[in-house]
């Protein structure tokens, strides 16, 4: 016996081009493509959780067809390398005298990154298909690393072409954005979710009506995902889905440590802050930048005057230009969290 | 003579000279205890029995080989690597070199020596090395020659950019050595591990107190030391655990100049480096008064500022409690974090002086005279912890969900473990239905319950 999948995020992942859920524009152009059976290296700006990588992934795999495994990679450029992986790229930097040439004998500088993950994969000939496809994920979060791509394109663009996702282009650099076919992934529209939720619904046995779908479209801010994990989530006692499931399944979902970490800021106690955040960076794996986007997101909803809803603005924003140039984001977090704490003082 | 030797330090001029008049101390070697000074002197009289026996031979063989036609060619043999090279292995201070010289000086012969001091590339090995262990010269034909003996010591010392290719070198070394090697190290390094797996290793054991305390009174009555108690000497015998080099380092500080020891120096040999900081801290906290007394303090001490600003900032909460002082100290220390980044990026060293005066200076006399609130303040050790990087049992989870569904660290974290969380706690069904499904054991079944 097959087991059921128990989550239905992944139970109902789309798996060819067709599922997507929406989107037709984009997927029709994806068509051709796949038509044509070639295309240059491309780029996906979209925010984020919206389905860009799964879009890439399919059209890749559907482009490459049976030859998918060996000539498809996908990696995440936000994930830290680990020792190993260090390690190897110093070994591989060092040219061995043995071979010919004015770098004999030389260390090569590259960034690690590109060293470990992109050059191996980039470098072996195709197999089979007509070229590899290497999908870079958050390719904003490489950096000036960036500049190492701008000539394995070109060197092994016929060998391999890219498809770099991203969630904000102004984090590329412009000669890479140049190298690329730019394509704007919208959010799924609000009758394509409804008809995808209602099928699942329909496989499910579950009763929902027109007006909770759109909660669930408002609450998961588009996210297909999220809104597949808020259904499951308010499905778990019954089968009818009604709008008080869904506010309480958003309730117990909600990240309401950043909310809690605010009030104890809004207190004043900048001890219990200091812990809490450090808490909140350890168990959600947030950069100082997440945190202080979270902090943002947050602040929005608490009731605050205007003045002083810019004043806390002002001081997240010097805290997250601080902590672009600062060695110790520890540090510039503790900044804020005082600043704050002081300036509940007056309220 | 005698004025040179009043010079040396005590370790070199109480370094011995023979095997007789040192105290050996003991040895294992797989599992088995041995005699170390007979271990290696039958090491070195074995390895120049067996390579001259192999000379021959290979010379039998070249000359074999030079009418020989390229079918017939033999290979020339190899001493192999258990009998001409030896790992000492035991910790800092205990005779390992010292065993290895005076073992040399009693067989007449020289040492070679390369230490962690010497940039151990493999250019430079080759250099020093190669030539003394390939060929052996013009001079061999003389008997009376010198047999040489090569130490590698602080071989654990071998690792960076710095010493790129070194390992490969020693190997090559021994295989074509002419000479006995005696290799000396601290501890197992991950990176020297195929050196470790070919060679003969003898793991040396500390000396016991009751033989650190007389070889250190011998020291003291030869210098003719009064007035260090037998206490006094256990003490600093104690203090540094078997390491016979630090005993006496630490005999030479308290005693020089003088014949009187300094009681002051004898209770600083005491503190250690995380005191040190401990102590500096609580000053900084605590009596400075003014910037250039902060100045002072952070100058006069050793440890590094790269490390001491985060000691400074772990502890800022425990000596302030006024919101107004820890939003200015953080304030100055938040620049001078900023400043040392832009430091270390660009290379802005002139902005150095600045940094120091705000981690320090800046950001103790922030605080108001009005909050000294007295007592014992516990000092705390940093915390270093990366936030992206993952423990143990979260990058067991991730594999486990890598393997059914393919999902990235950060968003297993932020967005689909909290998920998993809230629909595991609905119910003991669900919890077991996730749990199998993704075939997870106890210890990552423990991370699906929400906190």
């Amino acid at each position: 016996m097959i087991n059921e999948i128990p989550i239905w995020r992944i139970k109902y992942l789309p798996y060819n081009l067709d599922q997507i859920c929406g989107r037709e524009q984009l997927r029709n152009r994806l068509k051709g493509i796949i038509e044509k059976a070639n295309f240059p290296h491309m780029l996906f700006v979209g925010t984020e959780g919206i389905g860009k990588t799964t879009i890439a992934s399919l059209f890749a795999r559907e482009f490459l067809g049976k030859y998918y495994d060996a000539n498809l990679k996908i990696i995440h450029a936000n994930v830290p390398l680990t020792e190993e992986e260090r390690a190897q790229a110093r070994s591989d930097a060092y040219v061995s005298t043995t071979k010919i040439g004015s770098i004999a004998g030389k260390t090569v500088t590259m960034p690690a990154f590109v060293q470990v993950k992109v050059k191996p994969f980039v470098q072996v000939k195709v197999m089979d298909a007509p070229f590899k496809i290497l999908i870079v994920k958050n390719f904003d979060a490489l950096g000036k690393n960036q500049q190492g791509f701008r000539r394995l394109m070109e060197t092994y663009g016929s060998n391999c072409r890219m498809i770099l996702i991203t969630t904000k282009i102004s984090g590329v650099i412009d000669p890479i954005v140049s190298r690329c076919q730019v394509f704007l992934v919208p959010q799924v529209d609000l009758t394509s979710f409804g008809k995808l939720i209602t099928s699942i619904a329909k496989k499910e046995s579950l009763i929902l009506d027109e007006k909770t779908i759109e909660v669930l479209y408002k609450a998961s801010g588009g996210k297909i995902s999220k809104a597949i994990d808020f259904l499951q989530l308010s499905t778990i006692s019954n089968k009818t889905v009604t709008l008080n499931d869904i506010y309480i399944s958003l309730q117990k979902f909600q990240k309401g440590i950043v909310r809690s970490l605010l009030l104890v800021i809004f207190k004043g106690d900048f001890k219990k802050a200091r812990e809490i955040s450090r808490n909140i960076l350890a168990t959600y794996k947030y950069s100082a930048q997440e945190l202080f986007t979270y902090l943002l997101l947050e602040l929005h909803k608490l009731p605050l005057s205007t003045n002083v809803r810019a004043s806390v603005i002002n001081m997240i924003a010097e805290a997250d230009i601080r902590a672009i140039d600062g060695q110790d984001n520890d540090i510039q977090v503790s900044n804020l969290l005082s600043k704050l704490c002081l300036y509940s003082e007056y309220l | 003579m005698a004025e040179t030797k009043a010079k040396l330090p005590w370790i070199e001029k109480y370094r011995p000279k023979s095997l007789k008049d040192m105290a050996i101390p003991s040895a294992k070697s797989s599992g088995h205890k041995v005699n170390l000074a007979e271990e290696l002197t039958n090491f070195v009289r074995n390895f120049f029995i067996e390579i001259k026996k192999i000379n021959e031979i290979n010379k039998e063989i070249r000359n074999h080989n030079r009418n020989a036609t390229e079918k017939d060619q033999k290979e020339e043999i190899r001493l192999s690597f258990e009998k001409s090279a030896i790992l000492l292995e035991g910790k800092p201070g205990i005779g390992k070199t010292s065993i290895v010289y005076a073992l040399a000086n009693d067989l007449n012969m020289d040492v070679i020596e390369t230490n962690a001091s010497d940039t151990r590339t493999r250019d430079a090995l080759e250099r020093k090395l190669n030539e003394t262990t390939k060929s052996r010269g013009i001079m061999d034909f003389a008997k009376e020659s010198r047999q040489k003996l090569i130490l590698i010591d602080e071989v654990d010392g071998i690792y960076g950019t710095k010493d790129r290719g070194a390992v490969p070198t020693i190997l090559n070394l021994i295989e074509t050595t002419q000479f006995p090697i005696i290799l000396c190290s601290n501890e197992f390094k991950q990176g020297l591990q195929s050196l470790y797996q070919k060679i003969k290793k003898v793991e040396v054991q500390p000396l016991s107190k009751l033989e650190a305390i007389k070889i250190a009174s011998r020291v003291l009555k030869n210098e003719k030391i009064s007035g260090i108690s037998s206490g006094e000497i256990e003490a600093i015998v104690e203090k540094n655990g078997g390491d016979l080099r630090a005993v006496i380092n630490d005999l030479q500080a308290i005693a020089k100049g003088s014949d009187f020891p300094d009681v002051v120096l004898l209770n600083n040999l005491h503190r250690d480096s995380i005191e040190e900081i401990f102590s500096l801290i609580r000053e900084l906290f605590q009596d400075v008064k003014t910037l250039k007394e902060a100045r002072n303090l952070t100058d006069r001490s050793d440890v590094d500022y790269n490390f001491l600003y985060k000691w400074v900032s772990e502890n800022l909460p425990s000596f302030m409690h006024v919101n107004s002082d820890l939003a200015n100290a953080w304030e100055n220390l938040s620049l001078a974090d900023e400043i040392f980044g832009r430091i270390r990026k660009n290379m802005y060293w002139g902005l150095l002086p600045y940094f120091y005066d705000l981690f320090a200076g800046g950001v103790t006399l922030s605080k108001k005279e009005s909050d000294s609130r007295k007592g014992f303040v516990r000092i705390k050790n940093p915390q270093y912890f990366s936030s992206t990087t993952l423990n143990s049992a979260e990058k067991s989870l991730l594999e486990k969900i890598n393997r059914k569904y393919n999902i990235p660290q950060d968003e297993l974290m932020q967005d689909f473990l909290p998920f998993l969380q809230v629909l595991s706690s609905s119910s003991r069904k669900h919890q077991k239905i996730i749990s199998d499904w993704f075939e997870l054991d106890t210890k990552e079944k423990k991370m699906l319950k929400s906190d």
